[in-house]
């Protein structure tokens, strides 16, 4: 018994220290130098981080000439199979292309005007410049989803720069390299996107599976019901990881049962991606001419707060200048509506009369009736003296009497 | 002439070759993800170092298992480190089995390759969740240990042709 266990714990000594002739260091040195790494990498020094940096650049480029031969390999794979659907892929691209080029010109209205109220609103205005990268690492591990584009900080990449293939979003850069950065992509487990679902103008966050599907992880209870396979989803800009207004993709509604599983089939197709586009934001102060040049004028606080309160008198008046327009609508709309009234009620009181006259002439045209078969057995002669004179009620009630005189 | 031979470059490679491979299937994580088989992923890294460390392969040196564990981190994208401990614990394991092993038998190798990537899967996960919160697909890395230790005894059968190639 003693003896088995000093065997096992000399195997494991054995094991963790023993060094053979060619190895340089003991496993268990290795170990502790793994969790020193680990301990080291988890806290954010500065040499730390440039240590990183640098063993990144080499890693990434060392990576992207040793993928070179499986690349022209899947490469050729991809043209190969792009050659067999190459004529109809070219009608259906005319077909959108001339779509979108309809759709473009209205898009640079809207740019155009969203770039207008921007200005209103912010003291700044975000000039996005997109920059093409290339892809130089996608190695499509089943942990965890993320690429390398040959764009770093040298190219102002910083980290939650959004990613771009054509117009739809496919991530956001989360390590920043000199000239390299990775992007994590929306198919990551550890993705997550608050997005708006139009046209209900739901929000939710959609979080990756993995695979070309995402997954919508938070929406409010009882908006569920409105969305269709047909509502698109963008990114809603909250908490400011995404600029708001860039397609992802369209919903796709999965029933199991008696509940109902929201997807989201990316518009982009992450396993094809070559090329992608960075969007560099630069903010520039506006140059406000005129204002600065009265703000140096008047720059005591007294004509400040007068200028603040000048500004709020005129909205003041705007709102009652508002308020007294829609008070003469509303009031014109109260005549309309009572005018109406008065026409319904003259309507119902001529229907009422021609209902009674139609009940009169109904009662008429029965008297007549009767009158025929039975008059004459109602009618004064001198052969009926107890008859009654034609036009009288005793000879009417007696004709609707069917002749009988009491 | 056996020291001319072993003098020839190409020669000095082929015997280098197990570190090269493992340098290369780090770089450019060789397993043929982008055939978009659902499910489908194998750690040839895990079954290269457990196969050459347990022969005790005379090129196989420790430190540079430990580098490309580095390297595999920045390739991935993980926290440096975590795989350097994960190949380090495959050679632990590895040493231990050499040491109690009087016969081999590759049935024995092969079932002791499974409970091994399984400990060291398990650990990988705990240590990415619990310490780095990393959101991970658990059926993701059962499916990957479970092809890994199906491909074990395809690529012992090649290596094995290889280590016959070395020492004649």
């Amino acid at each position: 018994m003693a003896s088995s266990r000093d065997d096992f714990i000399i195997a494991i000594r054995s094991a963790f220290l023993k060094k053979s002739t060619q190895q340089k260091f003991s496993l268990l040195t290795l170990v502790f130098l793994s969790v020193f790494i680990i301990l080291l990498s988890s806290l954010d020094f500065r040499a730390v981080r440039y240590l990183k940096i640098a063993i990144n650049e080499v890693v990434y480029r060392s990576s992207f000439l040793v993928s070179i031969p499986e690349n022209f390999l899947k490469d050729s794979f991809m043209g190969i199979s792009d050659y067999t659907t190459f004529f109809k892929d070219y009608n259906q691209n005319k077909k959108e292309l001339s779509k979108l080029k309809s759709d473009a010109v209205s898009s640079n209205i809207i740019e155009f005007e969203n770039k207008e109220l921007k200005e209103l609103i912010n003291d700044y205005v975000s000039t996005s410049n997109k920059i093409l990268a290339k892809i130089i690492m996608d190695h499509d591990s089943p942990f965890l989803k993320s690429i390398i584009i040959n764009k770093g900080s040298k190219d102002n990449i910083k980290i939650g720069t959004n990613i771009y293939d054509q117009s739809y979003l496919v991530g956001r850069v989360i390590e920043v390299n000199y000239k390299t950065s990775r992007v994590l992509l929306l198919s990551d487990l550890n993705s997550n996107v608050p997005v708006t679902i139009a046209p209900q103008n739901v929000q939710a966050i959609i979080t990756g599976r993995g695979d070309n599907i995402g997954h919508i992880k938070y929406m409010k209870d009882g908006f569920s019901n409105d969305l269709n396979n047909q509502s698109i989803v963008y990114t809603s800009g909250t908490g400011a990881i995404f600029k708001s207004g860039i397609p992802i993709g369209k919903l796709k509604i999965k029933e199991e049962g008696s509940t109902k599983k929201f997807n989201v089939e990316f518009y982009s197709d992450f396993s094809q991606l070559k090329y992608v586009f960075a969007e560099v934001i630069i903010k520039t102060a506006i140059e406000n001419t005129t204002q600065n040049s009265t703000n140096n004028e008047n720059s005591t606080p007294i004509d400040v707060k007068l200028n603040i309160l000048e500004d709020e008198l005129k909205i003041v008046e705007d709102t009652k200048l508002k308020f007294k327009q829609e008070n003469e609508e509303l009031k014109k709309k109260i005549n309309n509506l009572n005018n109406d009234i008065l026409d319904l009620k003259n309507n119902i009181f001529l229907q009422k009369e021609k209902i009674e006259q139609s009940d009169l002439d109904k009662k008429e045209i029965e008297f007549l009736k009767m009158n025929l078969y039975y008059g004459h057995k109602c009618r004064r002669s001198f052969f009926n003296t107890k008859g009654f004179t034609v036009g009288s009620d005793d000879y009417r009630n007696c004709v609707f009497n069917k002749g009988r005189k009491n | 002439m056996a020291s001319l031979s072993s003098r020839n470059p190409f020669r000095k490679l082929y015997s280098w070759l197990p570190i090269v491979l493992l340098f290369i299937s780090v770089l450019n994580e060789f397993d043929f993800n982008y055939l978009n088989l659902d499910y489908f992923s194998f750690n040839f890294p895990f079954i290269l170092i457990f196969f050459f460390s347990l022969k005790d392969f005379k090129h196989f040196d420790y430190f540079l298992v430990f580098l490309a564990g580095l390297v595999n981190d920045t390739v991935v994208g993980l926290p440096l480190g975590i795989s350097s401990l994960s190949y380090c614990l495959i050679c632990i394991a590895t040493s231990y089995l050499r040491n109690i092993t009087i016969r081999p038998h590759i049935i024995k190798d092969w079932f002791y390759f499974l409970f091994t990537i399984s400990l060291i899967n398990s650990i990988s996960y705990s240590v990415l969740n619990l310490f780095f919160s990393y959101n991970l697909d658990l059926v993701n890395y059962v499916i990957n240990n479970f092809f890994t230790f199906l491909f074990y005894l395809f690529f012992v059968y090649i290596f094995n042709h290889y280590l016959k190639g070395v020492n004649d």
